[in-house]
């Protein structure tokens, strides 16, 4: 069963200056893929993701890999990713995001979304960033975990 | 090896025809010295202007196997301190897909001792990338060394290209004969609003694979590449 709640700060608006810092960046033009290593950490507005790796994926059509300028098909995230933003929190192992359907997923053993004292935790968390709503999976049956979600509600933190 | 001989006043405007090795017989010399002619004939001398012409081609532009078409010029060459020095050398050429390409430096400066090498300074090239995309560069200084067929831009180099994208590097090396590129200074690189600064940067494989490390920093203005996007098509400055 999963759980869902709005993390509206997780939102990645169009056209609000990003910034992409790592210790290393190659671009694969005729893959057209950029690919961030080593203290990844990207920015946008009150946003903040930080990861281990992350590639880009152009799509085909215009501008060029070399320079960032071509528009990004998605982003695909590892070695540990930590997405923070106004009030939330989310950790996970991977995670995908989509630019067309602007969708992210974050996954992994233990997928962690939180919000001040009120904790998620799953082995996914699926985020529509255009509206911010967040929805946590819990882990299958398959990788012994029983499949719900764990959700910790601190009382009094909702009086805030 | 005959030493070069010290020709008195090295003015310009020598007409030289022959192959660099001109330290012929003293007579030559001073004939040389003496004639004073506006006019340049083409140097035969097979300055290696051609493959400096592809060198400053940066990796990711290169596309030159076969040896293009090739033309070299030059207002006046003279010897001073013992070194060729070549004023305005200019070369043009066609590439292998028959798109113009020119190339002019200040000078050429070559010591006959050592005719692997040549200096350039000045250098300011324009390079088709495509029928519709020029690069244009611009080199304080370059050494190129003929065996190695390397190019050492050692000081500023600023390339920009007619879609806007603008280059700045402190200093590049380029090894012609594996298209590769590096640099080992900070470089920025910026088109149409989104910016890549680190400071070092390498280019493999002729610019398919293009590597910025040690502190990369990608800054994107979504609003400003639209506006570029479907502005001019790229003719904004870049910042």
């Amino acid at each position: 069963q999963d759980s869902q709640s709005r993390l509206s700060g997780l939102k990645l608006s169009g056209d609000q200056p990003i910034q992409i810092e790592s210790d290393k960046l190659e671009v694969r033009e005729s893959e057209n893929l950029a690919i961030f290593t080593g203290n990844v950490s990207v920015t946008q507005g009150p946003t903040v993701m930080k990861s281990g790796k992350m590639t880009v994926y152009y799509a085909k059509d215009g501008g060029s890999a070399a320079t960032g300028s071509a528009n990004i098909d998605r982003l695909e995230v590892d070695d540990k990713v930590y997405v923070k933003s106004d009030k939330q929190v989310a950790t996970g192992d991977r995670g995908t995001f989509d630019m067309k359907t602007e969708v992210l997923v974050m996954s992994g053993k233990e997928v962690v979304l939180s919000e001040g004292d009120n904790v998620l935790v799953g082995c996914k968390l699926t985020v529509q960033m255009k509206t911010g709503l967040a929805q946590v999976d819990g882990c299958n049956k398959g990788t012994k975990g029983n499949g719900r979600v764990m959700m910790s509600i601190t009382p009094g933190s909702q009086k805030k | 090896m005959a030493r070069p001989i010290e020709t008195s006043g090295g003015g310009s405007g020598v007409a030289v025809d022959t192959a660099i090795a001109l330290a012929t017989s003293r007579a030559d010399a001073f004939d040389l010295a003496a004639r004073h002619s506006r006019r340049v004939r083409f140097l035969k001398l097979a300055l290696p202007l051609a493959a400096v012409a592809l060198a400053v081609l940066f990796g990711g532009y290169t596309y030159l196997a076969a040896p293009p078409s090739i033309q070299v010029k030059a207002e006046g060459a003279a010897f001073s301190e013992g070194k060729l020095v070549m004023a305005k050398p200019q070369l043009s050429g066609f590439t292998r897909d028959n798109l113009p390409y020119s190339m002019t430096a200040d000078r050429a400066v070559q010591d006959p001792a050592n005719q692997g090498v040549v200096e350039l300074l000045g250098i300011d090239a324009n390079l088709p990338i495509s029928a519709d995309n020029i690069a244009k560069v611009d080199a304080v200084r370059g050494i190129y060394d003929r065996e190695g067929n390397t190019l050492n831009l050692t000081e500023q180099v600023i390339v920009k290209t007619s879609d806007g994208m603008v280059a700045k590097l402190k200093s590049a090396y380029l090894d012609m004969g594996s298209g590769a590129m590096k640099s080992d200074e900070p470089v920025e690189i910026s088109l149409d609003g989104s910016k890549i600064t680190s400071d070092s940067m390498s280019m493999l494989d002729n610019g398919k694979v293009v590597v910025f490390e040690k502190k990369v920093r990608v800054d994107i203005d979504p609003a400003r590449m639209k506006a570029a996007q479907n502005g001019s098509g790229g003719g904004s400055a870049a910042n």
